[in-house]
């Protein structure tokens, strides 16, 4: 059925309308007033379908996804992908009041010049009304000015950053716990449940890596902790021996919370452990890490990963129907366990979903809604948002431990 | 306990100056014999990379043998770049068009393998990777030492293969005059296809060296590529022995940025020392004429 619009329509229905008058005049006959009229009539009929048929086409929610598809953040692109089809899929089965969702993806590369660029043409050529992403706090502090002033509303699920909604913008929106969430918790559990008083910081110079690292620092330090070395590095370093020989050499630190990407996290862990200082090389420090990293590190990182307690976005042993349904649901159209990247991006599929369930139908109207969240209900935990658009649940922060087997135990902390 | 730690960043700083020492060497050549830039090695180091692991994963191969592997791949990446790139492009008789073409080779390999290999890092794990020697304090990896002894073999071979074989005096020759080479008998095209082959071979196994130290994904290669460029200018363009040297130097800079300073500052500390090569010695740690360099 091609695309017709109002404009198309109304065309249409004149034309046919001004033929037949001509028809009239010519050839009136008492005798074939009946067969008009009945002409008319089916017409009219065509007409309206044809206009229904458009109009209902025409009720389409728009999606931006901006995901890094290339560069050392490209994994989380292709699982947010996962989950985002997975989400559409449902979702367009019966539509939500009517409306249809579609997707276009731009590779925004977790860098904050491609994203821009990719927020640009996003909307220009695509006019969204909302858009989901970025991963990387640097990429979407870039995007988030460009998105505002489109009035455009931005659903965020993986960037972190205390700057993306402190001060933030009104079209600014985050279903995860923020970096001072996340870090406050984490640094007062270590202190209270693990017993920790000496830290090492590791973490990547970007924004993201050195304001968690911050919270962690100054919670724990106010809670009595010391932290014994504070090590930022770059993306583009490759072997940590160097760094696990500094930490190894800082002295005894009971915990080590590090903020890299997955490929450096593998790396380091791998170091702390030939190092013989983490659990997983015969040491006694406690790897400490937040939702960078996605499911299967463990896997890949093998025995070094042992002992690591991390915050994980998504429960995967939580019982709640809505989550138990989405892993069988990812599991049947993936043939693979779902991470918490898959989560996420299901959630924010879902969320937007919502917010046309409860009224949103244009950009305007679905900041307005989305704004106006309470209690919704995702995979990985509730969504309420505060006055910057931040999600305030903290039911979204799930610490795992890896065990000796590589196996998960959820800690239940919250 | 600092004489323990200096140790150890002197090992840490000569396994990395190692690995950088591998993937430069292959620039090295290139520019010593074609005063030519391969933008794509990074990425032919990279394809050695994941051809060495899909060989030890897949086919069920050995690490050792696996190196062998990507020196193939890499090898024979050499010869189909040659013949499509460099071969047609160099009898338009423009150096700038080579230098732009391997710019577009670097970006279709790396989506190529992006497209094939996915975006998800591969962990690529050796026999090696995890046995760890503990000595007098220090410690490090059998596959530490694999890659410190390799490198040393690779270095001696080009060497005996430079010095010593009529097809390494035969190269010597074509770097030092191409034009006098060709009129002595030397075929100048069969050389500059070896020195490609040469070259990308040396780029391949760098990357099956490479591979479980970093992180594996299809821009792997480009993440050490910016620091090998560094070690080829520090060291004199084309000057075999000063990329070895300036190799080590530039890895035990890092270890050692890494242990007194910030890990943060090792571009800084790495590229301010490149600014000053380039200033106060513009031929690199070992100064000879240009023409005499491979």
């Amino acid at each position: 059925m091609p695309h017709l619009s109002w404009h198309d329509c109304r065309v249409d229905i004149f034309v046919v309308t001004v033929g037949l008058g001509d028809k009239i005049a010519e050839e009136w006959e008492p005798l074939r007033k009946q067969r008009f009229i009945l002409a008319v009539s089916a017409l009219s009929l065509i007409a309206t379908v044809a206009f229904s048929d458009a109009n209902a086409q025409d009720k389409t929610i728009k999606i931006g996804a901006l995901f890094p598809m290339s560069g050392p953040g490209a994994y989380f692109g292709a699982q947010d992908k996962q989950g985002v089809e997975l989400a559409l899929e449902q979702v367009n089965k019966e539509g939500v009041n009517g409306y249809k969702f579609t997707i276009q993806y731009e590779d925004s590369a977790c860098a904050p010049l491609p994203a821009s660029q990719a927020a640009k043409r996003l909307l220009d050529q695509y006019k969204p009304d909302v858009i989901i992403g970025e991963e990387c706090s640097d990429a979407t502090l870039a995007i988030m000015p460009i998105i505002a002033q489109a009035k455009v509303p931005l659903l965020n699920a993986g960037s972190s950053s205390i700057k993306i909604t402190e001060p933030g913008n009104p079209y600014t929106f985050r279903i995860l716990p923020d970096e001072v969430m996340q870090g406050v918790d984490l640094a007062t559990q270590a202190y209270n449940k693990l017993n920790a008083r000496t830290a090492v910081l590791l973490y990547e110079n970007t924004n993201s890596g050195i304001g968690n690292a911050k919270v962690f620092k100054d919670t724990f330090e106010k809670l009595g902790g010391k932290i014994i070395a504070d090590i930022g590095f770059g993306r583009d370093v490759n072997d940590f021996t160097a760094i696990a020989t500094r930490v190894a050499g800082a002295g005894k630190a009971d915990v080590i919370p590090t903020y890299t990407l997955e490929g450096q996290g593998l790396k380091i862990t791998q170091a702390l452990a030939q190092a013989g200082v983490t659990k997983g090389g015969g040491g006694s420090a406690i790897q400490l890490g937040t939702i960078w990293l996605p499911f299967g590190f463990e896997q890949k990182a093998g025995k070094a990963a042992e002992g690591y307690v991390r915050i994980v976005q998504f429960d995967p042993t939580d019982t709640r129907p809505v989550v138990k349904n989405f892993i069988s649901a990812f599991k049947a159209k993936f043939n693979a366990d779902p991470t918490h990247l898959n989560a996420h991006a299901y959630d924010q599929i879902m969320l937007i979903a919502d917010a046309v369930k409860r009224g949103a139908k244009d950009a305007q109207s679905m900041r307005d809604t989305l704004a106006a969240t309470k209690d919704f209900q995702g995979v990985t935990g509730s969504v309420e948002f505060n006055k910057h658009n931040q999600n305030i649940k903290m039911d979204t922060i799930h610490y795992m431990r890896t065990e000796p087997d590589l196996s998960w135990t959820a800690l239940k902390w919250n | 306990m600092t004489a323990t730690i200096v140790a150890q960043q002197i090992i840490n700083g000569v396994v990395l100056g190692s690995l950088y020492v591998l993937v430069a060497l292959g620039l090295t050549l290139i520019y010593g014999v074609l005063v030519q830039i391969n933008f794509a090695h990074a990425d032919f180091v990279t394809l050695g990379a994941f051809a060495a692991y899909f060989f030890m994963h897949l086919l069920g191969g050995s690490y050792l043998a696996s190196i062998a592997v990507a020196l193939l791949v890499g090898a024979l990446l050499g010869v189909a770049i040659n013949l499509a790139i460099f071969a047609p492009l160099r009898h338009k008789g423009s150096e700038l068009l080579p230098l732009i073409a391997t710019i577009g080779v670097s970006t279709m390999m790396q989506n190529a393998m992006l497209a094939v290999f996915g975006p998800v890092p591969y962990a690529f794990e050796t026999p090696y990777s995890q046995r760890v020697f503990r000595v007098a304090g220090t410690f490090f990896t059998e596959q530490s030492v694999i890659i410190v002894l390799v490198s040393i073999a690779t270095i001696a071979l080009l060497y005996a293969f430079m010095k010593f074989t009529f097809l390494g005096k035969a190269l010597r020759a074509v770097a030092q005059d191409r034009e006098t080479a060709g009129l002595m008998g030397i075929n100048p095209n069969y050389l500059i296809m070896l020195t490609i082959v040469l070259s990308s071979a040396l780029a391949g196994m760098a990357g099956a060296m490479l591979a479980p130290v970093l992180v594996l994904t299809p821009f792997a290669g480009t993440s050490v590529i910016v620091k090998a460029f560094a070690i080829v200018i520090i060291g004199g363009f084309g000057n075999v022995e000063g990329t070895i040297l300036a190799g080590l130097l530039v890895g035990l800079i890092e270890s050692f940025t890494t242990q007194y300073l910030d890990p943060g500052l090792i571009d800084i500390v790495v590229f301010g020392l490149l600014l000053l090569m380039l200033v106060f010695r513009p031929t690199g740690l070992i100064s000879e004429r240009r023409e005499e360099n491979v």
